[in-house]
């Protein structure tokens, strides 16, 4: 079972700091929300942690080694960033077959993923034809391909309907009760608070919250009243 | 399912990322659009010169050479080619998947060009002798005679420079990263700046067009063929290899650096 641990990470991109010193571990058998306002710097540590930039300085490891060092990356970690992640002239399950080729996966692999994204009916048409929706569930469909030890997800929930929230809510919980360790970042405290069992709030590429739901959340009412007082200083 | 073992060696790995790179090239429909497009051009630029040919003194030139005058804008399929297997992971934020599936960037690159490799040859060596079959085929008896060898040595000639321009092309799109600038930029070196400098300056003939004009195209040999210190095509065979292995490691260098 595999722990995240991002310690000290700093980024900067020409005169802006991204990142200024994130420190958090996302654990086993549990469901981690990274949360913060658009632009606190939770794409950038998802997209360090799995070696899409490169940190200035700081560590983002699995386990004892970065991302980029995995043996067998698709079957240690899933991740699901914003978008398909696909080309909009493949279909959908052409996309998921090279994917499945570059672990070796067997085709059959890919009918499966397909099966448990909802994705079946739609496998054959193009992605530059699938709803914002389907075009998230294929991008899950390709994290879940490995079946991975980890799940890293940026804004999960953003263009599913209700039902999709649901889904993938459930989905999540399973994960992480059978053991699994789920990272995602989210910039809405309300879908998250019912999935989330850590938290950790991050604003202007710092942590200024870390710790379990409960713990974050604290005297407030709610987590996104918590998340308020500590990124704007309301009380 | 079943489950990859835990440790896979780095030939397996490399195994693995060249399957995936074929097949995302295979099932890009830009790929075969392109290709077929490329085809049907050059046939009808083949049919063009012959006709032209046929109407001129056909007997002082050869089947293989009108066959293969149309080549040379023929090569901006293949160039277009290149441009979209590297370029295209850019659409849809398809390099992220690329890039979690296959971290290891370098072995990732490589396996693209020779993904590349395997997918263009036997298409540039249709595209190469589709012109000249036409040609002689209609020319018959009125061309000027070849030999045999002639024709297997030009043809392979085109058929190997074609695969080096794709592949050129392809470290281009991965160092630019947007097609329609990768694309200019190689279409106005090939097209413009190209034969501009062969014409002024003398050092251009070991430039990657002229270089590679020498492995096929006698007649464009700069200086002219049997001149003195002009590149015989084993030469500029050598050149453009060199030039092509230059460009992808530049292509990877960069690849590795970067921020996608």
């Amino acid at each position: 079972m595999e722990v995240i641990t991002i310690d000290d990470l700093v980024k900067r991109r020409g005169s802006r700091t991204i990142l200024s010193g994130i420190s958090f571990q996302a654990r086993p058998g549990r469901v981690t929300g990274l949360l913060g306002p658009n632009g606190a710097g939770k794409s950038s540590t998802l997209r360090v942690l799995l070696g899409l930039d490169r940190a200035t300085s700081g560590t983002a490891l699995i386990g004892s080694v970065p991302f980029v060092k995995l043996r067998n990356p698709l079957a240690t970690v899933g991740a699901v960033l914003d978008g398909s992640g696909a080309h909009r002239a493949r279909t959908g399950r052409a996309h998921l077959r090279w994917v499945a080729r570059s672990a070796g996966l067997p085709r059959a692999r890919v009918d499966e993923v397909l099966e448990i994204v909802g994705l079946t009916n739609a496998a054959s048409k193009r992605v530059g034809g699938y709803s914002l929706g389907m075009g998230r569930r294929l991008g899950l469909a390709a994290a879940l391909l490995g079946d991975p030890e980890i799940l890293v997800l940026d804004e999960p929930v953003n263009g599913l309907d209700p039902d999709g929230i649901r889904w993938i809510r459930t989905l999540l919980r399973e994960r992480a009760a059978s053991g699994r360790t789920v990272l995602l970042s989210s910039h809405l405290m309300e879908e998250l608070a019912a999935t989330v069992d850590d938290v950790v709030v991050v604003n202007e590429g710092t942590v200024v919250a870390d710790g379990t739901l409960d713990e974050v959340t604290g005297s407030h009412r709610t987590l996104e009243d918590a998340f308020f007082a500590l990124t704007t200083g309301a009380p | 399912m079943t489950v990859p073992p835990a440790t896979r060696t780095r030939g397996r790995e490399g195994a693995q990322a060249l399957a995936a790179e074929l097949s995302k090239l295979v099932s890009l429909p830009a790929t075969w659009l392109t290709l077929g497009g490329t085809l049907v051009v050059n046939l009808i630029l083949a049919t063009a010169f012959t006709t032209a040919g046929l109407q001129g003194s056909t007997g002082t030139k050869s089947a293989v050479d009108i066959g293969l005058a149309s080549i040379g804008y023929a090569q901006a399929g293949f160039v277009i080619l290149g441009v979209l297997a590297a370029c295209s992971e850019y659409t849809g934020g398809q390099i992220r998947t690329t890039l979690t599936a296959m971290p290891r960037r370098a072995l990732q690159l490589t396996a693209k060009h020779l993904a590349l490799a395997i997918v263009v040859f036997p298409a540039a060596a249709s595209t190469a002798a589709s012109g000249v079959v036409l040609t002689a085929g209609v020319l018959g008896g009125t061309a000027a005679p070849v030999t045999s060898g002639h024709v297997a040595g030009a043809l392979i000639g085109v058929t190997a420079y074609l695969a080096l321009t794709t592949l050129i092309s392809a470290a281009v799109g991965a160092l630019v990263r947007r097609t329609l600038a990768a694309v200019v930029v190689l279409l106005g070196y090939l097209f413009v700046a190209g034969p501009l400098l062969r014409d002024h300056v003398p050092a251009a003939k070991y430039l990657p067009d002229s270089a590679g004009f020498a492995m096929w195209f006698p007649s464009a040999r700069f200086p002219s063929a049997g001149d003195a210190g002009a590149v015989t095509p084993a030469q500029g065979a050598l050149l453009l290899v060199a030039w092509t292995a230059v460009l992808i490691a530049a292509g990877v260098l960069g690849y590795r650096r970067w921020d996608v």
